[in-house]
Order: C-alpha cells, then sequence, then structure tokens
C-alpha cells in the first residue's frame, strides 16, 4: 500500500492545470461526457468520500458519542443527569471488570501463542512439495469459513459430558470440561485455536513461498542443519508475514465474544471484556455505565493495537504489499 | 512444470557405479514421503474430523442416540433437520442472506471507489487517510455496541435489516480497501495511462480499463466480506436478537436454539442447524479456494 502511496503520478501534466480551479465542485454530478471529463484530483475527492462518511458516521462518532454517554449517570435508562467521571470510577473499581481483564489478556496470550506455533508447523509442512498438498490447502479453509458460533456450538458439545465425546476418547469418565475454572478456558481457548491456527497457517505459508528456494540450498551446502535454517533464514525472512499476523490475531483475540458467549455463557471466569460490555446494554441496562466499560476497552484495545503498530512501523505495510507473490 | 519431466539422461557407466546409493536414497525419500503423507493426514483431521463429527451427530435420532460418545450409534434420520425448519431456520437464512448479501454489495461499491483513489489518483492526506481506515480495522466492534443501541433505539433501527448491514458495512470497508488497493496497485499502469491518450476522462479510465481487469479482486474481497457478515454475532445478537420472521440472523438462532427443557441445548437441532449453515459455505470456500487465499492475503487480514 505504500507503494501505491509513494507513487502518485505527480508527473502527469494533464491533469495539473485542471485540477483545482475548473470543476471541482460538481460532486453529486454524473460524470459528463466532455473529454476532459472530471478532473483526476475531483474524482479522487468524489471516489473517497463515501467510505470516510460511512467511516466517521459509524465508526467515528459513536465512539465519541459513547463517552459523552459514559458521563451521565442512569437509572434503569432514566436520565439522572451529569456524573462527571463517576461511571468510570464504579468500572474501574469492581472486580467483575478486572476478572473480564485477566481472561482476555489470558485468552489472547495463550490462544495467540498456540496458533503461531501450530500454524508454522501446518505451515512449513505445506511448504514442501509433495501429493496431497492442494486438498489440504482447500481443507484449511473450512473451520475459517465456518461462522464462529458454529464452532463454538460444536466444541461445546464434544467438551460436554453429554455425549462425552472427548471424555470417551481420552478414557475420561464424567470429567466437566466446561464447569470448572482453569478447563473451561482452556476449552475455549482450544475452540479458538483450532479455528484459527489454519488461518495463520495460510498466511505464513504465503510468507514463505516468498523465500527463494536457493537461499536453502545454500545454508546447506554450507552445512546449516534443518533447525539451523529455520532459525537463521525462514524466521528472519518470514519477520514481516509474522508481524502482521500477529497484529491482527492479537487485536482480534482481544475482541473475542463469539466463543466464550455460546461456550460457556461466561461462567467459570470466561467472560471476556466484550461480553461485559454487552451485559450492561441490553440485559442490565445502563446506557451511561455500559458506555464507560466500552469507551475503556476502546482505549485498551486501540492503545495495544496501536502500539504494535508504532513497533512494526512500516514493516507493516510494506510487509503487507511484500507477501503478495 | 519443468521440474518433473525431466528425468536427465546420463551415460550408462555412471549409472551402474552410483546404484547402491542412488538405492538407499530411495528408500530414505520413501520414508520422508511417508512421514510427511502421515503429518499431512494430522492437518487433514484437524480441519476436517470436527466437522465429520458434526455431520454424524446430527443425523442421529432419539436420546439415547444423541446421548452416545459413539459416532456411529443410530438410528439414523433427517428428524432433526425436519425441526431445525420448523422452528423458521429458513427465515434466519433469508435474514442472513439479505443482511451479508446488502452488506458485501455495499462495500464493494464504497470500497473499490476508494481503493482506486488511494492506488491511483492524486489526492491530498493519503497517508493520513490510509492511518485513519487502519485505526478503524482495529476498533473493538464491542465499542459501538453501546452508543449504536441507543441510538438505533431512537432511529427505530433495532430489530431491523438496515440495523445490521450499516454497521457490518463501515466495519468490513478497511478490509475491503485493504484487499483492492493491493490489487489496484498491481494492475500496470500503462493501460490507463494509453486509455488517458486515446481521450478517456479519468472516470471512463477507471471505468472501462482498470475496473474489468480488477474483477478477480473484487470478487476475493466480495467473497470475504460475505463470509465475514454472514458470521457476525456480537452485534447481531445485541440489535436483533429475537423473531427469525424479522431480523434475527443464522449465528444469533444457532446460538439461543432452546429445546423442550430450559437451559437444556438441543443437540440435534443445534448440530442439524450448523451443518445446514455450514455445507454451503464450505462448497463455496472449495470453489473459489485460490480466490479466497488471494484476497486474504492481499488483505493479510483478519479473520
Amino acid at each position: 500500500m505504500v507503494r501505491a502511496t509513494v507513487t502518485p503520478d505527480s508527473g502527469d501534466a494533464s491533469q495539473a492545470p485542471v485540477s483545482q480551479n475548473d470543476q471541482p465542485t460538481d460532486r453529486g454530478s454524473p460524470p459528463p461526457r466532455l473529454r476532459q471529463g472530471l478532473s483526476e484530483r475531483a474524482l479522487g475527492r468524489l471516489f473517497v468520500s463515501p467510505s470516510i462518511l460511512l467511516m466517521a458516521l459509524v465508526a467515528l462518532f459513536p465512539v465519541i458519542w459513547a463517552f459523552v454517554l459514559s458521563l451521565q449517570l442512569y437509572n434503569r435508562r432514566q436520565p439522572q443527569g451529569f456524573g462527571g467521571f463517576q461511571n468510570y470510577l464504579e468500572a474501574l473499581t469492581m472486580p467483575r471488570f478486572w476478572d473480564s481483564i485477566q481472561f482476555t489478556f489470558l485468552f489472547t496470550v495463550t490462544s495467540v501463542t498456540a496458533e503461531f506455533v501450530i500454524g508454522m508447523g501446518f505451515a512449513l509442512l505445506m511448504n514442501q512439495s509433495f501429493r496431497g498438498r492442494g486438498v489440504t490447502r482447500a481443507a484449511i479453509l473450512v473451520p475459517w469459513v465456518i461462522p464462529t458460533v458454529v464452532a463454538a456450538q460444536m466444541w461445546f458439545f464434544m467438551f460436554n459430558i453429554t455425549p462425552g465425546f472427548i471424555n470417551n476418547l481420552l478414557g475420561l469418565e464424567n470429567f466437566n470440561w466446561l464447569g470448572q475454572r482453569g478447563w473451561a478456558t482452556f476449552a475455549v481457548v482450544f475452540a479458538d485455536v483450532w479455528k484459527t491456527a489454519p488461518f495463520v497457517a495460510l498466511l505464513l505459508l504465503a510468507g514463505l513461498q516468498t523465500i527463494p528456494g536457493d537461499v536453502y540450498e545454500s545454508a546447506r551446502v554450507d552445512g546449516a542443519g534443518p533447525f539451523a535454517r529455520f532459525w537463521h533464514i525462514t524466521l528472519p525472512l518470514l519477520r514481516p508475514a509474522i508481524l502482521v499476523a500477529l497484529l491482527f490475531r492479537t487485536v482480534e483475540a482481544l475482541r473475542v465474544y463469539d466463543l466464550p458467549q455460546v461456550m460457556t455463557r461466561g461462567a467459570f471466569d470466561t467472560e471476556s471484556l466484550s461480553m461485559l460490555v454487552q451485559q450492561y446494554v441490553v440485559r442490565t441496562p445502563d446506557p451511561g455505565f455500559g458506555a464507560a466499560l466500552s469507551t475503556l476497552t476502546f482505549v485498551l484495545i486501540l492503545g495495544i493495537g496501536l502500539i504494535f503498530v508504532r513497533l512494526l512501523g512500516r514493516d507493516l505495510v510494506i510487509g503487507t504489499e511484500g507477501s503478495r507473490r | 512444470m519443468t521440474s518433473t519431466t525431466a528425468d536427465p539422461v546420463r551415460p550408462k557407466a555412471t549409472r551402474s557405479l552410483d546404484l547402491k546409493s542412488r538405492r538407499a536414497a530411495r528408500r530414505r525419500d520413501a520414508a520422508q514421503l511417508w512421514g510427511k503423507t502421515a503429518l499431512l493426514g494430522v492437518i487433514l483431521l484437524w480441519c476436517l474430523f470436527p466437522f465429520f463429527w458434526l455431520i454424524m451427530t446430527s443425523l442421529k435420532q432419539g436420546d439415547r442416540a444423541l446421548n452416545s460418545p459413539n459416532l456411529f450409534q443410530g438410528p439414523f434420520g433427517f428428524q432433526n433437520y425436519l425441526a431445525v425448519f420448523q422452528q423458521n431456520f429458513h427465515l434466519n437464512l433469508r435474514n442472513s442472506f439479505v443482511v451479508a448479501g446488502t452488506t458485501t454489495i455495499l462495500c464493494v461499491v464504497i470500497g473499490t471507489l476508494c481503493a482506486y483513489a488511494i492506488a491511483r489518483l492524486p489526492m491530498k492526506g493519503k497517508v493520513l487517510l490510509l492511518s485513519g481506515v487502519l485505526a478503524v480495522s482495529l476498533f473493538p466492534p464491542v465499542a459501538l455496541v453501546p452508543p449504536l443501541y441507543e441510538l438505533w433505539r431512537s432511529l427505530g433501527l433495532l430489530n431491523t435489516w438496515e440495523g445490521l448491514y450499516i454497521p457490518y458495512t463501515a466495519f468490513t470497508l478497511p478490509l475491503t480497501v485493504f484487499i483492492l488497493t493491493a490489487f489496484f496497485s498491481s494492475i500496470p499502469r500503462d493501460l490507463e495511462e494509453a486509455a488517458k491518450i486515446d481521450g478517456a476522462t479519468p472516470f471512463q479510465a477507471f471505468f472501462k480499463i482498470v475496473l474489468p481487469l480488477a474483477s478477480p479482486g473484487v470478487f476475493a474481497a466480495a467473497i470475504i466480506i460475505f463470509v465475514q457478515a454472514w458470521n457476525e454475532f456480537l452485534l447481531a445478537s445485541t440489535f436483533a436478537p429475537r423473531h427469525p420472521e424479522i431480523a434475527q440472523t443464522v449465528p444469533v438462532a444457532i446460538a439461543y436454539f432452546t429445546g423442550a427443557v430450559e437451559y437444556q441445548r438441543p443437540i440435534g437441532t443445534i448440530t442439524a442447524a450448523c451443518v445446514v449453515v455450514t455445507i454451503p459455505m464450505i462448497i463455496m470456500a472449495l470453489i473459489f479456494q485460490k480466490r479466497i487465499v488471494s484476497g486474504l492475503i492481499a488483505g493479510s487480514v483478519k479473520g
């Protein structure tokens, strides 16, 4: 993408004289059939404006409005006046809030780590040439395309005591995976890893395929073993692909809602931040408090995302481009 | 192509010389091939076995079969599927189809224009715009739940299709823009230049020359948008939690199917509904596999 921005056709003479003065204002009208038509600059502004408008109205404005709401006090949807930062104080002193933060972070760290380890294994395997590769590449899309809710119900029933499929497989009698602290979290993480590890593998595989084979060949000639080759060639060259996948996976995992909501309904310390916020919107409606929680969540997740972007710098955007063939 | 066809022709003398070592190498290769194939089986099992479990369970009939951990405990039949459609699941399918379809169309139209402008047209503040798009892609959707819920309540958009596809479009737009910007950038610039020399306006150059060339990318983006909108659960369960006849979507229905006894999930109905939703998605994924993968990598991307 950066490549696209760095090379705008500033050298194009035809747009320069027309652009600013002649007809930049006729935004709403259909493109005229004149030879010159809309200038490129006007066309650019016209093309970009619906996107900006939509994102500003449906994403940016609600976030600002949530902050305004969060300063109001409510009693069952009845406004009780301005409350300053009282809602935030209440949220930050609520143990349930910290419990949900703890679960969300635990979930994110464990599931993203496991996904990358397993995904890397899958990708390295699929990068070798042998029969059945095409089938595997098709199969690997299956967990991605399945709705998360379906995956959640599926793993709920597999872990559940009845019919007890996993207990039967492991020779356990009536082990209650979903009904106790710790193992409930494990089950949720497991379901997420099942769904997302193949997806991570797909992204890493794309990165692997950009590494030229002769690099490995010369390393082998120099006497590097498989592990050394992985550590000194694959990992460094895969860095952009890994970082981009890591950023998006982390931000995704921090938003987790579907899996714990369906598998445990938040019981046994598996309530995520997203679930907590949703709770205060519909089931125990308190728009002010809910908005305070959502603003805190927003700042936290966007903040972590932006720290990532900062750390990656241009790697991120160039990496996206570079991994494309 | 070239690697598979060539079997190097060598003089007979050298061939007999290294026959022994070649035989050993072949044995090692065979072992490696078996090892790789076994590992491949692990991947296939990982991806496909749960789905096999799902299908088997959905076909079971009666409590005894459904509560048995044995996959092959019969009797089997289509009773669960009938039960699913008695619960108005076809209306859920309709809602999901309309919402995901509208999201896809809106996103593709708006996103294509924006991506083309970013990739090709001269513009001030491109970096700022891209940063904004990236920031929106990092937004947690739950941040919108309280304010949009209040807003939709006052606008009467709760339990409507519009109430769902409007935020979906806004949220999927960044992804669309990323994917399509990458595709537009990969199209050679000379074609537009030639069109412009021939007297085409900038809009004509876009609409008649570049857009047709970018259609594989647009198609890839469309599939990915559709899948994401089809699978969305948080906003759907908040803004349209009930009433399949109005706007309740498929994931919400699957999450909250209730059985005869409260607090007991009807495993037969749920697994049958899951299969109904999943089979078309899987077929789509298999048919358009290459396009989806290229799109996902171009957008590189959330799952």
